[in-house]
């Protein structure tokens, strides 16, 4: 347990949470009104991973998240920095940007940018093959317009973390004689990372779950599989409970990753004095969670 | 680090003056903050190998100034050459206005412009040793190894070859102030600018501080340093300025100004601290 803790993650929870749901779903089985029968075989054969299109499905939903959020953390960080920018139109830009895509709906995003802007045809989103990939243009449009609407979210983040970073090093940078764009790649935003990656590791978190409404495109991903398959066996109780649980299963291996990158983001930072930044010494993550305990136990 | 005063800036624009001995050459400098005028009509010559030590109250404009000399602050009027350079600024055709230079060539012009903090600031995400090759690989291009044995030689010099894998919060002050020392000797500057480098540390930590710039002065760097410490502008100074309201009020010998002030803000602003 020890072991799981020190990666920041709340392992009891985890299983409380899994038990939680068996027994809920044992519960319904058993005293369910109007006759529900609860159905193991069917639940647990559509669950297993070796259920047709399952794994594929879930692929999906993990590419189209890495994907989107490595587009929203590009153009985050641009229009972080557009915001910061002394030039007016940068500002503007990075503004209008920001408004739009956190002032809309992201399910009207995704039917606007494919629907609409196909029957426009303002872009085609036309398939194509990558490495022996088919590459839908369903798909290409869902993680190009998540990533955009993921970049006006993690702008602020970015800016945050931005502003976080003493001046002081921007100062000792450009003493040094580093341009503008050494002084933020190689100074202020490693920096910076320790402030953004806490609520970057949420924020993909939420990723891994908004990929779901990529059904409005007829993407398969993890929550249309299960949808069609619950419209073939009108089965949903069993199906979307199973979906459900992938769903835990994907963030929470996510994030044991985000404690682990959070480790190697805190070089540094280390408050004790003896001995190098070994992985003996606390990292933010774990410190951070130290400090919650506390007050959520 | 024997040659440290080769010339340099040949490149670089700017208007060359005829004599080659002055670094530092700032005329009628005038600088605001909103309103506040922070310095006024301030010059100042430096020369070559010369340590000037600019003493006077806080508030008197003397950290702004040198924060003028690397650009870090902006000037309204006047004009500040290092190396014969105008830093910071193009003049327009007619020579009468000031237009901020490019980003690139002020970034150029700072190499050559050590610059040492009075909070040292060095980059917490790298080591001792990282810290100081830093410039050097990416902004100079020196390769990798050479850069690695360069900044042995400075750990060595400045007295920390024991840290060079430690990260700077495992430091005391007087050490990041040494490491951020080396820091800057690393780029080879021409001319080294030093803001209260000893204010923000234990007194205990104060003495290794000063040795490693005295040794340097020794060596004959052109350095300007900001410091209410008077033993070393006593010993070490061929040049004391004092400065007070944003206007250099004296400037002379250590012994001169120390023994006998011939301004009467400077005999009250040494009667206070000496």
């Amino acid at each position: 347990m020890s072991a799981l803790r020190s990666y920041g993650i709340r392992s009891v929870r985890l299983a409380g949470c899994l038990f939680v749901l068996l027994i809920v779903a044992g519960c319904a089985g058993k005293t369910g009104r109007a006759g529900f029968n609860f159905d193991w075989n069917v639940f647990f054969q559509d669950l297993s991973p070796f259920s047709q299109g399952l794994l594929g499905a879930v692929y999906v939903t993990v590419v189209v998240s890495v994907l989107s959020q490595a587009i929203g953390v590009v153009l985050g960080i641009f229009a972080a920095l557009g915001k910061m920018a002394r030039f007016l139109p940068f500002r503007t830009i990075a503004n209008l940007y920001i408004w739009i895509f956190r002032g809309t709906p992201v399910l009207v995003q995704l039917a606007f940018g494919f629907y609409g802007v196909g029957a426009a045809h303002l872009w085609g989103w036309d398939a194509f093959t990558l490495f022996g990939f088919k590459i839908t243009g369903e798909i290409q449009a869902g993680i190009v317009i998540l990533g955009i609407n993921e970049g006006a979210y993690m702008a602020e983040i970015i800016r945050a973390g931005i502003l976080a970073v003493d001046p002081g090093q921007t100062e000792a940078a450009k003493s040094l004689g580093m341009t503008y764009g050494q002084t933020m790649s190689r100074i202020v935003l490693p920096q910076a990372a320790r402030v953004i990656i806490p609520p970057l590791g949420n924020e993909f978190n939420n990723m891994l779950k908004t990929t779901s409404l990529l059904f409005v495109l007829g993407v398969i991903e993890t929550y249309n599989h299960y949808n069609i398959a619950q419209g073939q066996n009108f089965q949903p109780f069993e199906e979307f409970l199973g979906c459900a649980l992938w769903y835990l299963l994907m963030t929470t291996i996510w994030g044991f990753v985000q404690a682990r990158i959070e480790r190697r983001f805190s070089r540094g930072t280390e408050l004790s004095s003896g001995g190098g930044a070994g992985p003996r010494n606390k990292g933010f993550a774990e410190r951070f969670m130290a400090l919650k305990a506390p007050i959520e136990q | 680090m024997t040659n440290v005063t080769h010339d340099l800036l040949g490149a670089i624009g700017g208007v060359p003056r005829p004599d080659v001995d002055v670094v530092v050459d700032a005329r009628d400098v005038n600088k605001y903050f909103g309103r506040l005028h922070v310095l006024k009509d301030v010059c100042l010559q430096v020369r070559r190998q010369e340590t000037v030590v600019i003493i006077g109250p806080s508030g008197s404009g003397k950290t702004t100034f040198i924060r003028c000399v690397n650009h870090l602050e902006k000037i309204q009027s006047g004009r500040i050459f290092v190396n014969g350079h105008l830093i910071g600024y193009r003049e327009t055709a007619d020579r009468r206005t000031l237009v901020e230079d490019k980003e690139k060539n002020i970034a150029l012009q700072r190499q050559e412009i050590g610059m040492v903090f009075q909070r040292f600031n060095l980059f917490p995400h790298m080591t001792a040793l990282e810290n100081i090759i830093e410039a050097p690989i990416h902004v100079r291009g020196m390769a990798h190894d050479q850069a690695i044995g360069m900044g042995r030689a400075l750990l060595e010099r400045v007295g920390l070859a024991a840290k060079e894998t430690v990260y700077p919060n495992q430091l005391s002050g007087g050490q990041q102030q040494r490491i951020a020392i080396a820091r800057a000797l690393a780029m080879r500057p021409a001319l080294m600018l030093f803001d209260e480098p000893t204010s923000a540390l234990d007194p205990e930590m104060i003495g290794e501080v000063l040795e490693v710039m005295k040794e340097l002065a020794r060596e004959g760097m052109t350095m300007i340093v900001v410091s209410h410490e008077m033993g070393f502008a006593r010993e070490v100074a061929n040049r004391v300025v004092m400065m007070d309201d944003g206007v250099v009020v004296e400037e002379g010998a250590p012994d001169q100004v120390f023994s006998s002030p011939t301004q009467e803000r400077t005999k009250a602003f040494l009667s206070k601290i000496l």
